[in-house]
């Protein structure tokens, strides 16, 4: 009497279609201890529903199937091998190694620093600065008095009388030119004009020229006679 | 020798002392940068800039216990600033990933040596499709094998979420190769 009323086939349907009216497929319960399972963390009664739930469930067969692919294949892919010459690369790249002491190296900072690319871009950009500095700095005017040195010659009193009148007529002359280029600022209290400002009031007065000029007769006013 | 007595070594620069290191280490480097990056030239340029780094910081090198975790950290940062940059400024071409697991000198026979190329081909594949929390959970506990604690330092998780994600990514990962036809 203690055979089974039902074949092993239907008893599955069977349990299956109960399990459908009842708590659903235990497929969850399962995902929740397979890594547990497949660990050998699990007590032998909890692995013994599983070992019974997975001989009724292809799919969590093959889950747990894959759980322990991964488990055997996982740790082989700690370590892959970065090729023949890997570690001579790094030790070419890590390696010291004492300065090379070539011709080049010996040469002074000042010629290392010439022959550095953007030597003529700095050149230009100091260059461009100065100019700009020293616009805006006042003209130096020349000294005030032009030393003449006596001169004594050597032929005689007339000689040297006609030469002092050379020289004393020089003398005059040099003066002169020092009243008309001495600027009127250097007397007044007025700061010395710069260049710049120089520079603008020769634009001004060109502008001033331009503008009281007469206007050039138009073609038009030209053409008028001819054609009224 | 072992490691441990080679570390000492290592800190006070001997050179033959740093090539065992590089030895012992650059298999790990290069395949974690390979999981990460996916492209071969580019985990070896990574992996010889982490051996790089390490080299100009060889006073820092701790002691065996937390070598390992020291250099996976160092490799992750490097490999996440690498993909920062690569994602900003995307290679003109793009391979997908080499076969390198046919670099790898075994002692089986062909058809084996095969079958298990594919089937690691088919993993990282796999792993490339899970988040990316649950794919470094599993590189760094699966594949690296540290534990739980060091992984989360390493994330800068807590420790609660590598706990509760780390079975969770090994049930993705599973049910993926699944869907690729393994595990049956």
């Amino acid at each position: 009497m203690n055979e089974p009323l039902l074949p092993p086939e239907a008893g599955l349907d069977l349990t299956r279609a109960i399990l459908a009216r009842t708590s659903g497929p235990a497929c969850q319960r399962l995902h929740n201890l397979a890594c547990a399972f497949v660990d050998g963390e699990l007590d032998s009664a909890q692995g013994g529903l599983v070992r019974l739930h997975l001989a009724s469930c292809p799919s969590c067969q093959s889950l747990v199937g894959a759980l322990i692919e991964t488990r055997n294949l996982l740790p082989a892919l700690a370590q892959t091998n970065p090729g023949p010459w890997f570690t001579q690369r790094v030790m070419r790249a890590t390696t010291r190694r004492p300065a090379p002491q070539n011709a080049t190296d010996r040469r002074p900072l000042w010629w290392k620093l010439m022959h550095r690319p953007r030597i003529a871009l700095e050149a230009a950009y100091l260059g461009a600065a100065a100019g700009l500095v020293g616009s805006y700095l006042p003209i130096p005017t020349p000294p005030v008095s032009l030393r003449v040195p006596a001169f004594v010659h050597p032929l005689g009193a007339s000689a040297q009388r006609v030469k002092s009148q050379v020289v004393q007529a020089e003398r005059r002359s040099t003066l002169a030119l020092q009243q008309s280029l001495r600027p009127k600022a250097a007397t007044s209290a007025e700061p010395r004009p710069t260049l710049w400002q120089r520079s603008s009031a020769w634009a001004r007065a060109r502008l001033r020229a331009f503008r009281s000029a007469p206007p050039p007769p138009a073609k038009g006013n030209e053409a008028s006679p001819a054609n009224p | 020798m072992e490691l441990s007595q080679a570390l000492p070594l290592v800190r006070r620069g001997d050179e033959l002392a740093w090539e065992f290191f590089v030895r012992f280490f650059q298999g790990r480097v290069f395949g974690l940068a390979y999981h990460y990056t996916a492209q071969a030239e580019d985990a070896r340029d990574l992996a010889q800039d982490v051996f790089v780094r390490i080299y100009q910081n060889l006073a820092l090198v701790p002691d065996e216990p937390g070598c390992l975790p020291w250099i996976i950290r160092i490799t992750r940062n490097a490999c996440i600033d690498h993909l920062r940059r690569r994602k900003a400024r995307p290679p003109l071409w793009d391979l997908p990933a080499e076969e390198l697991f046919d670099l790898r000198a075994t002692d089986q026979n062909p058809e084996e040596a095969h079958l298990a190329a594919v089937r690691k081909t088919m993993v990282h594949r796999a792993l490339q499709e899970l988040t990316d929390l649950n794919r470094e959970i599993i590189l760094l506990k699966e594949i690296q094998g540290l534990g739980l604690e060091e992984i989360a330092a390493i994330l800068e998780v807590p420790l609660g979420t590598v706990k509760s994600r780390s079975n969770r990514a090994r049930l993705e990962l599973a049910q993926k190769l699944c869907a690729a036809g393994m595990g049956g």
